[in-house]
């Protein structure tokens, strides 16, 4: 005998309980969509330090390139 | 190493939550003495199992750490409780919904097993604390883990010292999964299947973007030169798994993985 009984019918009327269920998957769903927004700006801040590095990285490398010109002229 | 396979997991995840919901709400049938409340169920036990069975996993992944000395499984041990906490929080507020529709309380403070649970919940908030009290990254990575066994340890005990409790109101839901109708059972594993995906994916997630974080530090450190790297470290709960020359060294080489 199964313990669980299969009704046709709802045992709690469907507007009652109803609101309880959507709230309970807004809940969730909620939960999940602000992680993904918290890891969207962390997304967004490793793109601006991504772009920091560029520039520091583009800034050095002309001054590396002439340095090594001016020891090349010198030898 | 940590984005690999992110968007095949990150699709699969997508189909089955999409799968799952569909079953709940146009499969399933509806329980006889809940009725539609029932539903609830099939969020709010799979988000339990996936956040007890996390709490366990991030005590093995603390294990490895003080084994291996490898600051990589500390990582890794760091970001299963943290998911685990949420999903344990997403567990309280769904049961606690569930129950105000049931019982007509939101909270009931005779029932072992509700409050078990709020103790594993509470017990785990005080781990990202704790790890944050500690400045020493070695010192911290050590005590985060033996706090991650020892409370890991205590998760099934807990289970167990509940389940043999004779008085309980809660509804035993993993006991009688071999007695439930064909399609609530496969409803209900599919939600599982589900829950458990999205665990793992949202895991995955924290770890690239932890691992990417750490790269451009390391990447910022050499390119500001040695000045930089004699800076005071920012105090932080978050485990840095490579010393910087380590990993100034591999991305210098052309070779940044972890």
């Amino acid at each position: 005998m199964s313990a669980f009984v299969v009704a046709e019918i709802p045992a709690l009327p469907l507007h009652t309980a109803g609101k309880y269920v959507a709230a309970a998957y807004i809940v969730v769903f909620a939960i999940v969509l602000i992680y993904v927004a918290i890891m969207a700006i962390r997304l967004s801040h490793i793109e601006r330090d991504l772009g920091e590095l560029l520039a520091m990285a583009d800034e050095e490398q002309p001054q590396d390139s002439s340095g090594a010109e001016r020891e090349s002229a010198a030898v | 190493m940590y984005g690999k396979g992110l968007r095949s997991l990150s699709i699969a995840t997508v189909v089955a939550v999409v799968a799952a919901f569909t079953l709940v709400f146009f499969y399933a049938p509806l329980e006889a003495e809940q009725g539609f409340l029932q539903k609830i169920f099939y969020l709010h036990v799979p988000l339990a199992i996936i956040a007890l069975c996390g709490f366990v996993l991030g005590g093995l992944f603390a294990i490895a750490h003080l084994r291996t000395r490898d600051q990589r499984w500390d990582l890794r041990s760091y970001v299963v409780i943290h998911m685990s906490l949420i999903f344990a929080l997403a567990t309280l507020i769904t049961g606690s919904i569930w129950a105000k529709g049931s019982w007509g309380h939101w909270w009931v403070w005779s029932e072992p097993t509700l409050v078990s649970f709020l103790i594993v919940f509470l017990l785990y908030a005080t781990y990202q604390p704790l790890r944050f009290s500690i400045e020493d990254p070695e010192r911290q990575a050590r005590y985060a883990s033996v706090f991650a066994i020892t409370a890991g340890a205590f998760v099934p005990m807990n289970f167990i010292a509940v389940r043999l409790a004779s008085q309980y109101v809660h509804p035993r839901v993993l006991g009688s999964t071999s007695n439930l109708p064909g399609p609530m059972a496969l409803t209900f594993v599919v939600s599982l299947v589900a829950m458990a995906l999205l665990f793992a994916t949202l895991c995955k997630y924290e770890l690239t973007a932890k691992s990417a974080r750490f790269k451009l530090r390391a990447l910022r450190r050499r390119l500001a030169g040695e000045d930089a790297q004699r800076r005071p470290r920012r105090r932080s709960a978050v485990p840095e798994p490579h010393s910087s020359t380590t990993l100034g060294a591999r991305v210098a080489g052309g070779g940044a993985s972890t």
